[in-house]
């Protein structure tokens, strides 16, 4: 009777094989975190030097955070700005000034993304005088730009918004 | 086979970590590519606003095209322009599906014998033309050469006027289907001016329209339409009475107090009545005695006995409406339409016009100070001749500018044989049409949206048009461009070929004349710069003048005269209308305009045959029946539509659909109407026979499902859609400003008793007001909020399934069908645009499992889309029925998805999405105020609905201030406040103001 009671389960076990492995996946890459290091870029490009050891305003190159919802990677112009003399010479540079003299942008790649599903604006941030490594970590101390772990994650964001008393309604940052 | 616990664990284990280990991988990295010099105007995630000019139609509305990050993604109307003063039809915002269609012709095209296409470069194309052109001017045949627009004005049509004159041809076809020739020739034969003046319905207190759609077609429906609410709203004050004379019950007709249908064709002789009983009764204003006694000469046959006999209507209610109109003061009587297309149009219109002159509305709300450029246009009769001369082989070349004649003239005309008598055929065309499908030669031109130009609908508007965007293929060109570029090979040398924007140099060499012209006082370039951030300069009429009446007894007797033979009609009698949606035909390739439904049949992505029940019972026809209509001149069959909205023995279609090219979304939808008319023009006024025609109709005993969304024409005694009849509502607003207003109580109503807890709001609670007594029925807020929140077009199978995805749908209602089967029914339509009602106790929300519905502190139902897991309990819960289930992730075919708002999610397979009250301009809006230091003010967040709509009977603001004007609109009209289906104790956040009936 025990027997048959176990038996009877014996043709559901592919189900229930599928239903835990479909469990422990979503598990997983929900634990999954991201990469320590963050992506190849074209050009060797330090903050550490720029932000850390030259103390240049994030909001110099990144002026958008107070326009509205985009940071902006800086123009080509813009580097150019500085780099039409400063160090013009280092092979690095040298690629900037290439890609100016050919008017190609440079594809950077994009170290801190978010989901889809977000609608992130930085000024009302920076009005509210966030400190940029509150989101983006050391920035100044990093020589390869890596991305910040905890923004991709909502409970980070929604303690931060608590314990600033700020907006914690859904349509806040999904729409 | 046994299988042991542990070897199930360890087959587990590792199936686990092989599934998953994929999923481990970190995502693609993406690229972010910033400019090489960065655009002054473009910031990173913030919206431009360019001015421009609608060309969807010959109106020229003002438009604001908003872009971001160098992509258009939508269309709103110019609050500066005056034609149509901030809002915009369905039309005119689908002018984006123009401009991102997938189906636009990328390269040069060259038919090859075997009439397969080849493609070339530019270059080869404009060797290509020059070689041909330059053979033709060689041989002495420049003249020979035509060129076919559409309407237009402006540069364009200068350049054009420039290269005919070049090569020394005076051949210059302006054709459009609707192009008022009846009016104009009525009008040279009342005040000898062959023109289509502009009509001012703000100031008329008596509106009586004779088949005039103005609320959806006739010659500038989004600024009539804001006018017509502006006079005849009860918030406006008097609220104008508006008659409607015509066989069919269109849009406008149910939007009507009144609808009358005289026998068709007779509509003339009723006005001719109407001017009888006023010039008998002295009630006739601004016209000396003479005239009085030469029109009442006129009138000599047209006593209201007389055309009770002709028309069918009562003399008694000729009498009352004569009288009605007379003692209005002011007063406006226009016509087109469905009461033309005989051979007493003319005549028709003169009567209205004389209908006008002695109720003295000429100078003042007919007027003639600021008349229509469509009077430029060519009549169709002139069209027929040209088709003559090809056919002769007097044409070498012929040149197409964004014009669709083979299929907008009758198929019995046989434009497209007349084609090929011509050996070149140059069409400068965005789209595959069935013109450019018979042209030899085809030049990819950008669309307006991308262009340079200007455009002056009527005299003293200047709208200017510049290119929102980076052409989307880079393979189009302009135009004018070309055109420069020929004009300069042909010897009419130019300094504008040089340089490298052609016709942006040589529209502003334009203006630069046109500033000199208005002698302004600004230097040049500022005036320049400003009139392209307004959108054009608009400049004020110099006052009204007088136009006195010129027509003499023994001229128009003879016209007249022909108003006294009461037609007998055949069998049946078609009558035709430009569809609201797709106009003459030119909408169709939109998706948009194919899947918002027709607001009156509620009918999408095809087209149908409107028959009267007591016509449809004698033929056995059912709704939906296929029905082959057959006229001396051509076949097509289409389902039928049986309602009493067409006068028995009338049968009505709308133009526009049946293509046979034009692209994916054109192409198989419904009956080409065309097909039915007859080549020949009209004796009379030398137009289209579009109307009045005689026709067969046949039962083809098949039966098609129509793709309408209408749950159910009738209410079944649900108050759905409130009406209140002006005396009772002056009843209670007087109570109301003695303050002995009591309001109803009952479940449900605001301040009765409730077991749910209330919710706070702390800062906003948005609502919204939406006056029905104000809604036309348009559904441009349908087409906005399809283009802000990114919602899919299904297509017709899903349509039918029930499956559109549209969150903001008007509701169309007919008056319920008298009790006696033999009584006549006028089933006069109701519209209610049903969204989101964001309720307080909101049924959607407490059965979410997953808490993807949920109530926002500003009073929102949000939905979640990623908590979403697909239950749909919310919309089985939902009374109202604005939830939409993603039954499949729909497509938007590349370069439709460049349109998509990137402030809204483009939700997936499995994901309930509804109206959010547009959330993300919410949102935009109280960024804005932040960035500023400021609160919100009212008024500045408008949805998109509210944007568009032509009427203004959407009002959104915040209910937590009193002083908001949607608080103000439901204190001022409580009375007529209510919500729907209150009952349910749902508190929704959207009242409705009760239609008002006299």
């Amino acid at each position: 009777m025990r027997l048959n009671f176990v038996r009877s389960f014996i043709p559901c076990i592919p189900l229930y094989a599928f239903v835990a492995i479909v469990m422990l996946m979503v598990m997983l890459v929900a634990g999954c975190e991201r990469q320590e290091t963050g992506p190849r870029q074209p050009i060797a490009f330090s903050h550490a030097r720029h932000a850390g050891e030259y103390q240049i305003n994030c909001q110099y190159c990144h002026s958008g955070v107070r326009k509205g919802p985009n940071a902006y990677i800086p123009s080509v112009q813009m580097c150019m700005g500085c780099h039409q003399l400063v160090a013009a010479n280092k092979p690095e540079v040298m690629k900037i000034r290439q890609a100016w003299e050919a008017k190609q942008p440079i594809a950077w790649m994009k170290v801190n993304t978010m989901a889809d599903f977000v609608y992130f604006n930085h000024y009302p941030h920076i009005a509210k005088g966030v400190d940029c490594k509150v989101c983006h970590g050391d920035v100044a101390s990093m020589v390869e730009l890596k991305p910040f772990v905890k923004v991709n994650n909502m409970s980070w964001c929604v303690d931060c918004h608590r314990e600033n008393k700020a907006n914690i309604d859904c349509y806040t940052c999904h729409r | 086979m046994e299988l042991k616990r542990r070897d199930f664990l360890k087959i587990l284990g590792g199936a686990t970590v092989a599934t998953a280990l994929p999923g481990c991988t970190p995502k693609k990295p993406q690229s972010l590519i910033p400019y090489v010099i960065p655009h002054e105007e473009i910031i990173p995630g913030k919206s431009v606003w360019y001015a421009g000019v609608c060309r969807e139609c010959p109106a020229g509305c003002g438009i604001h095209v908003r872009v971001r990050e160098g992509r258009a993604v939508k269309v709103e109307g110019n609050p500066l322009n005056p034609v149509n003063s901030g809002s915009l039809c369905s039309r005119g915002q689908a002018s984006l599906q123009g401009l991102y269609n997938p189906d636009r012709i990328q390269h040069p095209l060259r038919k090859r014998p075997d009439g397969s296409w080849e493609q070339l470069s530019w270059q080869q194309a404009e060797e290509y033309l020059l070689e041909q052109l330059n053979g033709v001017i060689r041989n002495g045949k420049g003249n020979s050469i035509a060129w076919m627009t559409p309407h237009l004005t402006g540069s364009l049509d200068a350049l054009i006027e420039d290269f005919l004159g070049a090569v020394g041809s005076r051949r210059r076809i302006r054709y459009e289907p609707i192009a008022f020739e009846a009016l104009k020739r009525a009008n040279r034969i009342s005040f000898g001016r062959a023109e289509i003046p502009d009509h001012d319905f703000a100031s008329a207190k008596f509106i009586l329209s004779f088949g005039a759609d103005f609320l959806e077609t006739w010659i500038s429906p989004v600024g009539y339409t804001k006018d017509f609410t502006a006079t005849r709203a009860f918030d406006a004050g008097a609220g104008a009475k508006y008659v409607y004379v015509g066989p069919r019950l269109s849009l406008t007709a149910t939007n009507a107090d009144e609808w009358i249908a005289p026998k068709p064709g007779t509509e003339g002789a009723l006005a001719m009545g109407m001017v009888n009983v006023i010039l008998t009764s002295g009630e006739a204003k601004g016209i000396s005695l003479a005239d009085s006694n030469e029109i009442l000469a006129m009138t000599r046959g047209f006593a209201p006995k007389q055309v009770e006999e002709i028309t069918g209507i009562k003399a008694e209610r000729i009498r009352e409406l004569a009288l009605e109109m007379a003692a209005a003061g002011s007063s406006i009587a226009v016509g087109g339409g469905t009461v033309l297309g005989s051979d007493t149009e003319v005549a028709t219109l003169t009567a209205i016009n004389l209908l006008n002159t002695i109720c003295g509305n000429i100078g003042k709300t007919v007027r003639f100070d600021t008349p229509l450029t469509l009077s430029h246009l060519q009549s169709y009769a002139d069209l027929t001749r040209f088709v003559q001369s090809m056919e002769q082989g007097e044409i070498s070349a012929l040149f197409f500018t964004e014009t669709n004649p083979v299929f907008s003239t009758p198929p019995a005309l046989n434009f497209t044989h007349a084609m090929t008598r011509v050996p070149l055929s140059v069409a400068f065309s965005s789209f595959m049409d069935e013109t450019t499908a018979q042209a030899t030669f085809v030049l990819p031109v950008h669309t307006p949206l991308e262009s340079w130009g200007d455009y002056e609908p009527k005299r003293g508007a200047y709208g200017l048009m510049q290119p929102v965007m980076q052409p989307v293929f880079p393979t189009t060109k302009m135009s004018g461009d070309v055109l420069i570029a020929i004009n300069d090979k042909i010897g009419r040398r130019t300094t504008f070929s040089t340089s490298e924007q052609p016709f942006f140099e040589y529209v502003k060499d334009r203006w630069n004349s046109l500033h000199r012209q208005f002698g302004e006082k600004q230097e040049f370039d500022r005036w320049w710069t400003e009139a392209l951030a307004n959108g054009g300069v608009f400049r004020p009429s110099s006052g009204p003048f007088a136009v006195r009446w010129t027509g003499t007894a023994s001229e128009l007797s003879g016209i007249l005269g022909e108003l006294k033979r009461g037609e007998t009609p055949p069998d049946f009698v078609l009558v035709t209308s430009p569809s609201i949606n797709l106009y003459d035909g030119r909408g169709a390739n939109r998706p948009w305009l194919q899947e918002v439904p027709d607001p009156m049949t509620q009918i999408t992505w095809g087209n149908w045959i409107e028959i009267h029940p007591t016509d449809a019972e004698k033929l056995n026809i059912k709704r939906g029946d296929v029905v082959q209509l057959t006229t001396q001149h051509g076949v097509l069959e289409a389902p039928a539509y049986v309602y009493a909205g067409v006068r028995p023995g009338v049968v009505a279609m709308p133009i526009g659909q049946g293509h046979s090219e034009y692209g994916r979304y054109a192409k198989g939808n419904g009956a080409n109407v065309y097909a039915l008319f007859p080549p020949l023009p009209l004796s009379s006024s030398g137009g289209m026979q579009w109307s009045n025609i005689g026709v067969r109709v046949v039962n083809r005993g098949e039966h098609v499902k129509l793709a309408d969304v209408a749950g159910s024409d009738y209410l079944h005694g649900r108050n759905i859609v409130q009406v209140v009849s002006i005396e009772e509502l002056l009843r209670q607003t007087k109570e109301l400003q003695e303050g002995t207003y009591k309001e109803e109580e009952g479940f449900g109503k605001p301040g009765s008793a409730s077991m749910y807890q209330e919710h706070e709001h702390p800062d906003h609670r948005w609502g919204m007001t939406i006056d029905l007594d104000k809604c036309t029925g348009c559904s441009a807020c349908v087409t906005a909020c399809y283009a802000e929140n990114n919602i899919p077009v299904v297509g017709k199978e899903q349509v039918q399934l029930g499956r559109e995805l549209s969150w903001l749908r008007i509701e169309r209602y007919f008056d319920d069908p008298p009790a006696d089967p033999q009584a006549p029914h006028n089933p006069n339509a109701e519209f209610l645009p049903m969204l989101c009602q964001q309720c307080d106790n909101a049924p959607c929300e407490p059965v979410c499992p997953v808490y993807a519905a949920y109530h926002t502190p500003e009073g929102l139902n949000a939905q979640v889309y990623n908590r979403c897991v697909g239950t749909r309990y919310c919309s089985n819960n939902c009374p109202y029925k604005v939830r939409r289930f993603n039954w499949f992730d729909y497509e938007w075919p590349e370069p439709l998805n460049w349109q998509l708002n990137p402030d809204v999610t483009v939700r997936s397979k499995g994901v309930m999405e509804k109206c959010t009250f547009c959330v993300q301009r919410v949102v935009e809006g109280k960024n804005n105020a932040k960035m500023e230091g400021r609160s919100v003010a009212d008024g500045e967040i408008t949805t998109a609905c509210q944007q568009a709509c032509p009427a203004q009977a959407i009002v959104f603001g915040d209910l937590k201030d009193p002083e908001s004007n949607v608080n103000k609109l439901r204190e001022k009209n409580k009375p007529r406040g209510y919500r729907v289906l209150e009952e349910l104790n749902t508190q929704p956040a959207v009242v409705y103001l009760k239609e008002i009936r006299s």
